[in-house]
């Protein structure tokens, strides 16, 4: 499967090539159509051109999948939120969580300076491993319908 | 002072940069051929290359700096400047590959069909990479400084000139492999000086960090002072003096009474061992229990601590969203899901590279505090290796640190003066390999200038700066855009105006001195604070208002941001 290249391409060199030899009025002029050219690779598409014709379905078909992804995005994005904003609120609330130290090490060294990068790291991994299940049910149940 | 290793490292850095670049000429010309030309790059590279991008002067010595003048709650910006991947990550990385557009004022006019709201996107990227670009070169400013003892102005204008040059005439694109080659060199040249440090200081496991400020001398120092000063001394102390101290020249013992001194220009003292380091008398004076604190201080002052804290929180979490010259590279990722897996990989490099600069600052303040005295904690990087001994082995750590930092100045610089001439000569002189070496050496003598009168800010607060505007700015204009189908141009226009502007006058306002203490200083110097939430609110309520101006075809937008390749056209 060749995935995004060939589509990166045209859109890539359509947006900006066409507009360069024009001066700035045209480029105006040219804004307008612009949505029939980003649109051109999707409808050219079997599946996409589908969605096309559908209007109402390909909205509700996307809306369902970022409805899923940002179902995961916020639950990668919530826990971190909670541990970033806790710190600081802990340890104003209790000032010795500031001052306290671990085998002489102080304590906010160890957690700024390392222990606060794991949980963030394992969040991310935990996002991708999600997120890509999201999409192969998503690309199945596309299959799965034609 | 002159370290003949430091500048050949210093040198080689620059020449290997250079020479690789200029390799790369033929099929670098405008962004846009270099981003073919590097379409298809495996993640582990791309994430090297775009770390490499991404550590700039900031990470490399910025944030040691600064937790080591302002207390352990600086190293929330490096928290925040890797954490800002996650966000990313879970937010925009696959849908802006797959939407295809490779600057940031393509995806708002690809978007929301604009040509106005792209030129108000050039004009923020401008303004980010210009404030970002003032910290690399006052980085380059002082790594000069301390390898030759020369002027300030010397780092920036070689650093200024090398970039400048070297991107008009074509060479020094942001070729991948030479990005991803300084991302290892800045990680070596930042780990092995720390693991010699700490088995050559052998601490009794940063016990002494415990004690009474100021902190004092181990060994017998030299404390040399480049401009003069006025410095504290907190008990009578014999020093040896060489140059003009008090008004009057010395050369010799001089009894340093408690209180404040007139050190003048090239200045010298050396403190006994044992002795308290002496600070400067404008500086603010931490002790133990405050410079330990996890909180964020403003300028050595810890006035609302816990909303400072979160105005950093929320300018690094968001800020890395919205720099134009990282998301260029998203490009250059084959699909969306290895957009996501670079992004992880980014995440991950950038966990280890952060617990080394938290380290230096710890002995910084353990090992060298002659940096309070001539406020030069920006270079404890710089200074601390060369303190391994005094033979080759310091000297040999010491033109390492000064060639990673180089290489943080050159590679971040050089992705920053791309991205602005990109933008400028796209929108305001034409198109054309011309246009853009006339933007990169307008861009760039602009900034060099800029770059001679930030002497005196702390590197890592004006990259800071830059992120708050940033998460002010684009930043809602990525999110809202991949994810809120109702947004509209004249919605995103005016949130991208009201908070890129509100944040900058901010900042502007800052540095010209406003908003000293209290609550001013903290929504000044904290920009986010006030310029994201004004953002996001002013988007979604003008497009509320304006639904007529919605582009025609949102959908397909939409299926072009998130559908998988799987179900895409082959």
């Amino acid at each position: 499967m060749t995935p995004a290249g060939p589509k990166g391409t045209t859109a890539q060199k359509a947006a900006p090539g066409t507009k360069g030899q024009m001066g700035p009025k045209a480029g105006r002029r040219e804004v307008v159509r612009a949505p029939r050219r980003a649109a051109r690779p999707v409808a050219t598409s079997p599946v996409a051109g589908d969605l096309d014709k559908q209007d109402s379905y390909a909205r509700s078909l996307i809306a369902s999948l970022m409805r899923a992804q940002m179902g995961v995005t916020l639950s990668t994005l919530l826990p971190a939120a909670a541990i970033v904003l806790a710190y600081p609120l802990l340890a104003v609330l209790a000032p010795s969580l500031g001052t306290d130290h671990v085998l002489g090490v102080p304590l906010s060294l160890v957690i700024l300076g390392g222990a606060i990068y794991p949980p963030i790291v394992l969040l991310g991994l935990w996002y991708v491993r999600r997120t890509e299940r999201v999409e192969q049910r998503f690309v199945e149940l596309f299959r799965d319908r034609d | 002072m002159s370290n003949p290793a430091t500048v050949g490292a210093i040198v080689a850095v620059t020449v290997v940069t250079g020479v690789i670049g200029a390799r790369g000429v033929r099929v670098a010309r405008t962004p846009a051929d270099f981003l073919v030309a590097a379409r298809r790059v495996p993640p582990f590279l791309n994430a090297s290359a775009i770390s490499g991008e991404y550590l700039s002067a900031a990470s490399f010595l910025g944030i040691a700096g600064l937790a080591m003048l302002d207390g352990l709650g600086a190293l929330w910006y490096a928290v925040g400047y890797a954490g800002g991947y996650l966000v990313l990550l879970a937010t925009i990385a696959a849908p802006l590959r797959r939407f295809g557009t490779y600057t940031i004022p393509e995806f708002a006019e690809g978007r929301l069909e604009s040509a106005r709201l792209r030129r108000a996107t050039m004009v923020m990227v401008l303004v980010i990479c210009g404030f970002y670009l003032l910290p690399q070169l006052k980085g380059a400013g002082i790594t000069l400084q301390a390898a030759l003892g020369g002027p300030y102005w010397l780092g920036v204008v070689t650093l200024g000139a090398v970039v400048t040059v070297g991107i008009a005439s074509g060479g020094m694109k942001g070729i991948t492999v030479v990005q991803a080659f300084q991302f290892w060199l800045k990680l070596t040249a930042i780990a092995v000086p720390v693991l010699f440090l700490l088995l050559y200081f052998h601490h009794p496991a940063f016990g002494s960090l415990r004690g009474e400020a100021p902190p004092s001398f181990a060994a017998a120092t030299t404390v040399k002072f480049p401009d003069a000063e006025q410095v504290d001394v907190q008990a009578p102390v014999t020093v040896q003096a060489y140059g003009v101290v008090g008004g009057v020249h010395r050369h010799g013992p001089l009894l340093l009474a408690a209180g404040s001194t007139n050190v003048g220009a090239g200045a010298s003292l050396r403190f006994p061992a044992g002795s308290k380091a002496p600070t400067l008398t404008s500086a603010v004076l931490l002790s133990s229990s405050e410079w330990e604190s996890p909180l964020v201080r403003i300028n050595g002052v810890a006035d609302h601590p816990l909303a400072a804290t979160y105005g950093v929180v929320l300018a690094t979490f968001l800020g890395a969203l919205g720099l134009p010259h990282i998301l260029v590279r998203f490009y250059t990722n084959p699909d969306g899901a290895a957009a996501r897996k670079t992004t992880t990989v980014v995440l991950l490099f950038l966990a280890c590279f952060y617990v080394f600069p938290a380290i230096f600052a710890a002995l910084g303040r353990l090992d060298a505090p002659q940096l309070y005295a001539t406020g030069q904690t920006d270079s404890v990087v710089l200074v601390l290796p060369r303190l391994v001994g005094t033979g080759a082995l310091g000297a040999a750590l010491a033109a390492l640190t000064a060639g990673g930092a180089f290489a943080a100045f050159l590679s971040t610089s050089s992705g920053l003066l791309i991205s602005m001439s990109g933008a400028l000569s796209h929108d305001l002189m034409g198109r054309g390999v011309r246009a853009f070496r006339t933007s990169a050496l307008a861009s760039g003598l602009v900034a060099t200038v800029c770059g001679l009168v930030v002497a005196g800010d702390s590197i890592n607060v004006l990259v800071g700066w830059a992120f708050a505007i940033a998460a002010s700015s684009l930043c809602p204009l990525l999110l809202l855009g991949i994810w809120w189908p109702a947004l509209t141009w004249k919605g995103a226009l005016a949130g991208l105006l009201l908070g890129g502007g509100v944040a900058s006058l901010a900042v502007v306002a800052t540095m010209l001195g406003a908003g000293k203490s209290g609550w001013p200083a903290v929504l000044l110097g904290e920009p986010a604070i006030l310029g994201v939430p004004l953002a996001f609110l002013t988007m979604v309520g003008v497009s509320k208002l304006t639904r007529s101006s919605l582009p025609v075809n949102v959908t397909a937008k939409l299926l072009a941001l998130h559908l998988p390749e799987a179900v895409r056209p082959t």
